[in-house]
């Protein structure tokens, strides 16, 4: 290489100092001259250069050759040697450096409501008649060392940009089988709470999510993973996290520091293989914390969530049958009294072909006792109102603090995957709150993902 | 008790505990796929315990990252898995929430197959993109379909086996002459026996028996697939139907967890004719080892090809 660095410089330097241009004052013959020289120069420069090249080409296939050889007597040698012997294109280089994986996912939604004011739904959903975008999910994930791994999401809305998560998670062995994950986590609160939009079977946020968790619960915190040795998978989680979250049903207490006065979260999952074919994932999970209403008030919200799946693996591999379900009951201590709120949703998703899905779900939340506030109320307002009713504009001159009532809801869907990597659907949805009257959505929503193949977690 | 008791007592219990020790002392082996474990129990006999999360009859690039996999992976001492991204869609995950140091990346339980491979296939040296389908960016990950790869990867398990259980490595180093000898010479009875249909044209459901055309001398002149992932299209159907009389292609062949449909159809259509053919240990009754696998598929290919040869 040195070489042809060499002469490449030479012959720049070569133009730059003898170019006729330069010296304007040399005589017309004199400058013929020169340039005949340099035309010859350039030649021979160019011939060497050519040369060069060919010695080197040679010398790489001899090389080769001799690899080649090298590897025929002696087959079975392994590891780093063949490995770095390995042809490596443009991708490869890339992936080989120390990036981590990249991905984007963008998932839009057109919709249709009947209503021109559809009632509050989560952040990502679909809000009004057009098209809306639901969520551009950005990550970042990859080893950081030997002992943990990093995974961060950003998700960019209509509001700005979201840190979804970004936590690291231990990889080595520890005592008791646990596993340590720390920093912005959607916390362990049955299954709807884990699962990114990207890997959600309906467009929109079930209820009791929505009314409970929020867009999803994802305090800061610290969360401890044992797995229990049992002959079936049994892990408890427990994580403590900080109170600030943007969910209705847990806030700071912005007169205490007290550790008990922190948000706890537990989760306790079995995974039950009844055969190859159909297996149950059934959990439960509790999670405790200050509200921010008032000094000491708390909330406390329970969970319990089923996932069973059928799947043959003889014959057609690409036919399944899910079942996802959730009872989430919240109790909480607010200024006049306790609420009382609960709701589950339930899912049943059948894959018929490799690219086709369809499903339904019925969702709904209640509530025993809602309270009722007036708003020139003694209380401040700004404590309050992640517990006032998202359906709280129902009257004049009062708040309603938890839910309003009973809302139930029905959703059809159509999914079609071209590939691994893009999604069409379809999904259409009868709302039926007592409060209001019945009310329809259409959605078709699109989403594309970029980067490297993502895992899912089952 | 004298000195005979005593010795008795000791001799008893030494003999009680030499089962228990045996099976204390088994390396276990995680391997993600059947083909791999197969090999590792050829080496690893009675010293190990093999079991392979996905199973023969199933497709490798799309199977259910189970939790009870995580358990598997808690407790095993040996990860073997075909790598070039064939698992990209499960593994990763099984070994983060596997909490097992012992099989992490770069350490000695932790040995991606594909590296002892020295002729990977199909690795891209342009730009690739997804438009052009689903494409293993680092190559095509279906080497095991070529029973000379077999030598190397049986290398490469006894050789990590006898650093992890150094008690026994010269048991390992005996297995695997052994395993090498017996493949070399079936090798060579299966490479007699597909001799005379060298230069057969083929066509294949997915881009998944290159390796296997390679060795048997096939040329593969089409795919059911239009792109690696991605279903036939009626139109495509109808194209590749024209180029299989057009090259009068004898044979297409799909794994047994592809549709079946399709390629019979377009088979059928063109007048070749459609073979179903294992490319796992497990995939049916019968194939219980590596060689089962290779003796089945030889069996099948000759008896087609030798059945069309006397039709025509």
């Amino acid at each position: 290489m040195g070489t042809r660095w060499f002469i490449t410089i030479l012959s720049t330097v070569i133009f730059t100092f003898c170019y006729p241009g330069i010296h304007e004052e040399a005589q017309g013959d004199e400058r013929d001259e020169l340039r005949k020289e340099i035309e010859q120069l350039r030649h021979q420069v160019e011939i060497m250069q050519r040369r060069l090249m060919e010695l080197e080409e040679k010398n790489r296939l001899l090389e080769e050759k001799a690899r080649k050889q090298e590897m025929e007597e002696e087959p079975g040698r392994v590891t780093s040697e063949v490995v770095s012997q390995r042809k490596e294109g443009f991708f490869q280089r890339f992936i080989g450096a120390f990036n981590p994986d990249i991905s984007v996912i963008g998932t839009f939604a057109a919709a249709y409501f009947s209503e021109d004011e559809p009632l509050g739904r989560a952040e990502a959903d679909p809000e009004n008649t057009g098209v809306n975008l639901q969520e551009i999910e950005v990550a970042f994930q990859g080893s950081v060392d030997p002992y943990f791994r990093f995974d961060s999401f950003f998700s960019i809305g209509r509001d700005g940009i979201e840190t979804e998560e970004a936590y690291a998670t231990t990889l080595l062995s520890l005592p008791l089988n646990l596993q340590v994950r720390a920093g912005i986590m959607r916390s362990k609160f049955g299954r709807i709470n884990l699962q990114h939009r990207e890997l959600q079977d309906f467009v929109t946020l079930p209820l009791p999510a929505v009314s409970f968790l929020g867009e999803h619960l994802n305090p800061v915190g610290v969360e401890f993973n044992f797995l229990i040795p049992l002959p079936w998978f049994l892990e408890l989680s427990a994580s403590v996290n900080n109170p600030e979250v943007e969910v209705a049903t847990f806030d700071r207490d912005e007169n205490a520091n007290n550790i008990g006065r922190l948000l706890y979260v537990f989760h306790l999952s079995n995974f039950f293989e009844l055969s190859d074919a159909l297996s149950f994932l059934l959990g439960g999970s509790f999670a405790t914390g200050s509200n921010g209403t008032e000094p000491g008030n708390r909330s406390n919200l329970y969970g319990v969530d089923l996932f069973a799946k059928y799947r043959p693996l003889r014959g057609n591999p690409y036919q399944e049958l899910w079942l996802q379900s959730e009872f989430m009951y919240r109790q909480a201590e607010v200024p006049r009294g306790n609420l009382d709120d609960w709701g589950a949703y339930a899912h049943l998703v059948y894959r018929f072909a490799k690219r086709w899905n369809a499903g339904f779900r019925f969702d709904f939340v209640d509530t025993g006792d809602p309270i009722k506030l007036e708003k020139e109320n003694e209380l401040e307002m700004e404590d309050i109102s992640g517990f006032i009713s998202r359906q709280h504009e129902h009257g004049e001159g009062e708040s309603i603090l938890g839910l309003f009532g009973r809302e139930k809801r029905y959703a059809f869907m159509l999914t079609f995957n071209p590939t691994e990597f893009s999604r069409i659907r379809l999904q259409y949805e009868i709302s039926d709150p007592v409060f209001e009257k019945l009310s329809h959505a259409v959605f078709l929503q699109f989403q594309y993902s970029i980067g490297p193949h993502g895992a899912h977690p089952f | 008790m004298g000195i005979y008791g005593f010795v008795r007592v000791l001799a008893f219990f030494t003999l009680l505990s030499i089962p228990v020790l045996d099976v204390v002392a088994k390396v276990r082996i995680v391997s993600s796929i059947p083909n791999l474990a197969s090999i590792a129990e050829e080496i690893g006999g009675r010293r190990v315990e093999v079991k392979s999360l996905a199973k023969g009859y199933q497709d490798p690039h799309f199977v259910d990252p189970k939790p009870s996999f995580v358990l598997e992976l808690n407790r095993a001492d040996l990860l073997l898995y075909n790598g070039l991204d064939l698992e990209v869609a499960w593994l990763p995950v099984l070994i983060t929430g596997a909490r097992n140091s012992k099989i992490l990346p770069g350490a000695l339980g932790h040995l991606d197959c594909s590296t002892l491979i020295s002729n990977i296939l199909e690795v891209p040296t342009t730009r690739i993109d997804r438009s052009m389908g689903d494409i293993h960016p680092f190559g095509n990950p279906h080497y095991t379909l070529d029973p000379r790869n077999g030598i190397p990867i049986a290398e490469g398990i006894a050789e990590r086996l006898r650093q992890i259980d150094p008690n026994n490595a010269s048991f390992y180093e005996e297995r695997l002459r052994g395993f090498q000898e017996r493949l070399a010479a079936k090798i060579k009875e299966w490479e007699e026996r597909l001799a005379p249909y060298r230069g057969t044209e083929i066509v294949t459901y997915h881009k998944s028996w290159v390796y296997f055309s390679n060795w048997a001398g096939f040329k593969e002149v089409g795919y059911v697939e239009p792109k690696p992932g991605i279903p036939p299209s009626p139109s495509y159907v109808a194209e590749l139907i024209g180029k299989i009389r057009e090259k009068k292609v004898k044979l297409v062949i799909a794994e047994p967890y592809y549709p079946h449909k399709t390629p019979a159809v377009v088979a059928e259509k063109a007048g070749a004719s459609f073979l179903v053919l294992p490319s796992s240990v497990g995939a049916h009754e019968g194939i219980d080892t590596y060689f089962d696998l290779f003796e089945v598929i030889v069996d099948e290919v000759v008896s087609i090809l030798g059945r069309e040869g006397k039709d025509n």
